[in-house]
């Protein structure tokens, strides 16, 4: 009886409980990351295998997503502002949400599932066959093999790729507003410079930074914290794909908060 | 492998870093091999524009405003233009801002001094630098005939302490200046009239009525001289209720016939108002016009807003659409 | 020089593992641990080079306490311990010369040639000349448990805990660890810790032998004295006797 009234109390208190523990593992994760970054003979030769395959290996997919996103603007620029507006409003357009918005947040996100995910499962599959603590009995510090190197190459390489998808993503839009929208290109060039501000570039390039920053971070934290064989793995790799994606799009309102 | 890795990555990190840098360069109109020189020009104010803003010279795009800043001391706003070094200015080349198109992005063109010898450049510090004037927008119109009516009023206020025939002369041209601008206002009006056909009939009576206005100023200028002669203020200033009662008159009716110019009239109404409320201070006031003596910046400030509003008026009649499109959004 | 556990006391949530276990190895001894799947043989190990953390009692090695010791000097001491995994815990995603060499690049001032003898040099102890290339996927069980073992000796480090190296092997192979074993103990002096479930091997490597049981230290003597022993749970470890333990259990029932 007492055990049924109070199973609602246990429930909320392991809640809150394991809400706080898992508050305190990211704190830990964190200045253990902050630390380790002085293991610089550690990680320093593994962050350009990592920018291969955390960068790299990420442009095409950045660049498919990108190229359609700057057809469609494009096309629905055009139909949004039928009559009302003049058609270089279509470069405006373009260029201004590629740059601000959709660049940085379709790769965060396209990334959060190609390279959180891979992260996650990698050094999950790491964490269940001990190879973590293999690391550690030859005294490599983990956190400054594994971790550093991943973390410091997606804020590296995520900046990066956004800004070839962004420039692809406009150079798509261009390409459609010439073929399909019978707009010159003096007049869509003409829109795409009209609001142009070099802090636009840099703008993108910081939510880009710190999306490589967070979905690498969730990555390794859920790939380290992985337990429970492979039905374990499959869990983080779930969870650091989620949790990256709504954190992308919290810090995205952050930054439009803060720097606009 | 290893080697692989570190060609790729260098490549994507280089083309990412190219095109950061070469495409925020020419999408801030940045001139690659084309031969550039910095033209500085000086204004009092300089509207909307702001770095990135076309540069013009005939309506052909030479450059872009490369910077906008507020010379030391706060009078001046000093800009700096990046144009095509093998276009010919003029010789008195003077620097006029205005709105490209509605949708608030501005230009700078280079004209002639010559050819605007109204507009209000503001005089630059040194000679390589050219002198500069914002086209006020329609905003500021309203501001400015509101300006135009404070004044008038501070000087009603002042034409009590004395009455000279010097200051009945600087009244008489002021007065005049009225009424030059009223005669522009009723140019204006006829030539709404003729571009907004539907109007017509309203807006012809509303020039009829400014011209009778007019006409009834003028009356009051051929009489001054003989007015101040013979000391008949009081006789001055019933004339010129009546001028102002015409004038009232003329803005409502405008006002209601004409929805297009409706910015115009209330514009007008307000001038006008002020202007009766200046007859009625200086009926009602001992020693008129005297402090006007003791003030000749304010008879300046008067000229000057009163040149303000006939630059105003001719650019409207100039570009009616730029004005009267902005009323559409 | 030595490895000392004090009442060691370990649980993961509600099950207790270890309670109250207790070891001291010799300097240049080789000692075994048998005790049944799951008695808590490999947790043990984990806790010597700081892997777990106890929740209460001591584990001493080379004389400095691993539980007290800062990050830094933890990793000073995991660079005199090699330690072979149960499941070998291979790096998958590198080669079988990179797993072996990982440990060597940590040592300031080796060379690529150095290191590259040195894994040659290990991979020949453990009768895998050659796989240098492999990838660990491309191995057997048996084969990258003994890359594991290469990998474990290769920093030639003081001491070397074994978690059932010659499991999954066959006779030949293993008395070739076995003699790994013994060769690391007396050519170059390393004190040595043997998780295995083989008498065999336990008899051959093995100065002494401990038996864990029920989270405490049931036995703690030499092969002779355990061939000895009376005690029927030791006994029916060693023989493979599961009815022993019945006896055992009917025993203690009378006695209480
Ligand atoms: N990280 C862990 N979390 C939870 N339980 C664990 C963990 N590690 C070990 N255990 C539990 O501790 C017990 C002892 O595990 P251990 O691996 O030490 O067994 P063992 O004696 O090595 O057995 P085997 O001979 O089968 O290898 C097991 O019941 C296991 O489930
Ligand atoms: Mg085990």
């Amino acid at each position: 009886m007492t055990s049924r009234l109070l199973a609602p109390l246990n429930w909320v208190g392991g809640r809150v409980l394991r809400g706080v523990s898992s508050l305190g593992r990211w704190g830990h994760l964190l200045t253990d990351t902050i630390r380790a970054l002085r293991h610089v003979d550690v990680w320093l030769r593994l962050v350009l295998a990592q920018m291969a395959r955390i960068g790299v290996d990420s442009v095409p997919i950045a660049l498919f997503i990108a190229t359609f996103t700057g057809i469609v603007l494009a096309l629905q620029a055009s139909y949004t502002f039928t009559g009302a507006v003049p058609l270089y409003f279509v470069g405006v357009l373009v260029g201004k949400t590629m740059i601000l918005e959709l660049g940085p947040v379709l790769t965060g996100l396209a990334l959060a599932g190609r390279v959180g995910a891979n992260i996650a499962a990698e050094l999950g599959t790491m964490r269940v066959t001990e190879q973590i603590d293999a690391l550690e009995t030859l005294a490599y510090p983990p956190v400054a093999y594994l971790i550093v190197p991943r973390v410091l190459a997606g804020v590296v390489m995520f900046p990066v790729v956004t800004i070839l998808a962004v420039a692809l993503g406009i150079a798509a839009g261009w390409v459609t507003a010439l073929q399909l929208l019978d707009m010159s290109t003096p007049e869509f060039v003409r829109g795409l410079m009209l609001f142009f501000l070099p802090f636009d570039v840099w703008f993108a390039v910081i939510k880009a930074a710190s999306f490589g920053l967070v979905v690498c971070m969730v990555g390794c934290f859920y790939g380290f914290h992985t337990t429970g064989g492979a039905e374990g793995v499959g869990l983080s790799t779930t969870r650091a794909v989620v949790v990256s994606s709504m954190l992308i799009l919290v810090l995205d309102a952050f930054w439009a908060v803060t720097l606009l | 492998m290893k080697r692989r890795n570190e060609t790729l990555v260098g490549l994507v990190l280089l083309a990412g870093l190219a095109t950061a840098i070469f495409g925020t360069m020419w999408l801030q109109g940045w001139e690659w091999g084309r031969d550039v020189v910095p033209v500085e020009a000086v204004f009092r104010d300089v509207g909307a524009a702001g770095a990135g803003n076309a540069v013009k010279v005939r309506g052909v795009r030479i450059g872009r405003i490369s910077d906008v800043s507020v010379l030391p001391g706060g009078e001046l706003v000093q800009m700096v233009m990046r144009v095509d070094a093998d276009v010919p200015l003029p010789d008195d080349a003077a620097v006029v801002l205005a709105p490209e198109s509605m949708f608030g992005d501005w230009q700078a063109e280079i004209v002639s001094q010559a050819d605007f010898p109204h507009f209000n450049f503001a005089a630059p510090p040194g000679s390589d630098v050219l002198p500069g004037y914002a086209l006020p927008d329609i905003s500021r119109l309203t501001a400015t005939a509101d300006r135009i009516s404070e004044n008038l009023a501070d000087l009603t206020d002042r034409i009590g302490i004395a009455f000279t025939e010097e200051t009945a002369r600087n009244l008489a041209l002021t007065i005049e200046n009225i009424q030059e601008v009223s005669n522009q206002l009723s140019e204006l009006i006829e030539q709404q009239a003729a571009t907004f056909g539907e109007v017509a009939a309203g807006v012809d009576e509303a020039t009829g009525e400014i011209g009778r206005a007019a006409a009834s100023t003028r009356s009051v200028f051929d009489r001054l001289d003989g007015v101040l002669a013979a000391g008949e203020v009081e006789a001055l200033l019933t004339d010129l209720r009546q001028v102002s009662a015409g004038f009232e008159g003329l803005a409502q009716e405008a006002s209601v016939t004409s929805r297009e110019l409706g910015g115009m009239a209330s514009r007008a109404d307000s001038t006008f108002a002020r202007l009766d409320h200046i007859l009625e201070v200086a009926q009602g006031g001992e020693g008129v016009l005297g402090r006007l003596l003791g003030d000749p910046a304010l008879v300046d400030e008067v000229e000057g807003t009163l040149v303000q509003l006939q630059l105003l008026l001719e650019d409207v009649r100039e570009n009616p659409r730029r004005y009267l499109r902005l009323s559409i959004f | 020089m030595s490895i000392v556990i004090k009442d060691l006391h370990k649980s993961f949530g509600e099950k207790q593992i270890l309670q109250g276990f207790a070891l001291d190895v010799q300097d240049g001894e080789t000692l075994a641990i048998l005790g049944h799947s799951g008695s808590g043989k490999s947790v043990t190990l984990k806790h010597i080079v700081g892997l777990l953390e106890p929740d209460q009692g001591e584990v001493w090695v080379d004389g400095q306490a691993v539980t007290e010791l800062k990050t830094e000097e933890l990793y000073e001491l995991r660079r005199r311990v090699g330690y072979v995994f149960q499941m070998a815990a291979l790096f998958d995603s590198m080669s079988v010369a990179e797993n072996v060499g990982l440990g060597l690049r940590r040592i300031s001032g080796m060379t690529e040639d150095a290191i590259q003898s040195r894994v040659a040099e290990c991979l020949d102890l453990v009768d895998l000349s050659g796989f240098q290339d492999r990838r660990p996927s491309e191995l057997s069980g048996g084969q990258r448990k003994r890359v594991g073992l290469a990998r474990a000796i290769a920093t030639k480090p003081g001491y070397v805990l074994y978690d059932e190296p010659t499991t999954g092997l066959d006779p030949v192979t293993k008395a070739v660890i076995d003699g790994l074993i013994t060769k690391m103990q007396k050519e170059l002096g390393v004190t040595g810790v043997v998780v295995t479930h083989d008498m065999q091997s336990a008899y051959r490597v093995s100065d002494r032998i401990a038996m864990l049981y029920e989270g405490k230290t049931r036995f703690l003597g030499t092969p002779k004295e355990i061939q000895a022993t009376r005690d029927p749970v030791v006994r029916a470890f060693i023989e493979g006797r599961p009815e022993l333990l019945q006896e055992e259990a009917t025993g203690a029932k009378e006695e209480s």
